[in-house]
């Protein structure tokens, strides 16, 4: 039972950690370009979870719990996909 | 059901072969496999962006009029020259260079000779609206072309995209005169396939895809 506790506080304190960024993004207009995106981000081994939403002109991130993503690295793939990085907000 | 599909799709790249209307220079690291195909044309190439700024790679072109061929082989560079990155817009400047070899054909006779080729093209778009114009010189002839298209709906990002298209080119030395062409472009993911007739009833098949 006590393992339990330990167990579900572990993990809850853990999700916690988990970082949510979006990324507002100028210029992605054209969702075949905007593949170059998801390519660019595919190697990031933090990345739990890549969503882009091109009505609001959104990256949304989720991490892996306990892990993050600067804001250097995600401007740097941002540019190289071609894009300019408008804000980032994170959660 | 994998195998089947790249089969299909590898099927497709061979048998297409106008021009594919997509940013010549993409996302750092990508390749671009292009085909391109009209009765008087055809335009096929890979390139490699090697930053988000400059691609490389090799291009053949096809050109027929009176039943003699002129084919270009050609090294080529493409540079963007100038992005503009707007809130609900894009707008690029790119210039391409190339050097190569040219099989001219006049009737029985087929000589090669050394060849080039320069080029600028600008382009605007945002989600529902497409205006763009590109300008090609060879060292014999020209390639001219415009392009303006709508899209009727907003597609998300893993949804099949559908633009119309109206384009305009003339080739010199081939098509003296101004050929429109109306055309049906769709993207899915990274595949990008055009279809078209022009107002004189010229097919046009072009295939793209980005990996």
């Amino acid at each position: 039972m006590k393992f339990l506790f330990v167990f579900i506080i572990l993990s809850f304190s853990l999700s916690i950690l988990a970082a949510e960024i979006s990324i507002k993004v100028s210029g992605m207009v054209c969702s075949m370009c905007a593949q170059g995106i998801q390519k660019k981000f595919a190697p990031e081994t933090s990345i739990r979870e890549l969503r882009v939403d091109m009505d609001e002109k959104l990256v949304r991130i989720r991490t892996y719990e306990g892990k993050d993503l600067s804001d250097g690295t995600i401007k740097k793939l941002i540019q190289e996909a071609g894009y300019h990085v408008a804000s980032i907000e994170r959660k | 059901m994998i195998i089947m599909n790249r089969c299909l799709l590898l099927l497709f790249i061979v048998l297409n072969s106008a021009l594919t209307w997509a940013h010549p220079v993409i996302y750092q690291g990508g390749w671009a496999l292009s085909s391109s195909n009209m009765p008087e044309f055809s335009n096929n190439y890979v390139m490699y962006s090697y930053s988000r700024r400059l691609a490389a790679g090799l291009e053949h072109w096809r050109f027929s009029k009176d039943r003699a061929n002129n084919e270009l082989g050609l090294i080529k560079l493409n540079q963007l020259l100038w992005r503009h990155n707007g809130p609900d817009s894009q707008a690029n400047l790119y210039l391409h260079s190339g050097v190569g070899v040219e099989d001219r054909e006049f009737g029985a006779e087929k000589r090669t000779v050394l060849s080039g080729l320069a080029g600028a093209d600008i382009d605007w778009e945002t989600r529902t609206l497409f205006a763009a114009a590109k300008y090609y010189q060879f060292q014999n002839s020209f390639v001219a072309q415009g392009r303006i298209g709508f899209s009727p709906r907003k597609a998300s990002f893993k949804e099949l995209q559908t633009w119309l298209m109206l384009q305009g080119m003339v080739i010199g030395d081939v098509q003296d005169r101004l050929t429109l062409t109306p055309l049906v472009r769709f993207f899915y993911h990274n595949v990008l396939w055009e279809l078209g007739s022009s107002t004189r009833g010229e097919w046009l098949l072009n295939l793209m895809v980005h990996y």
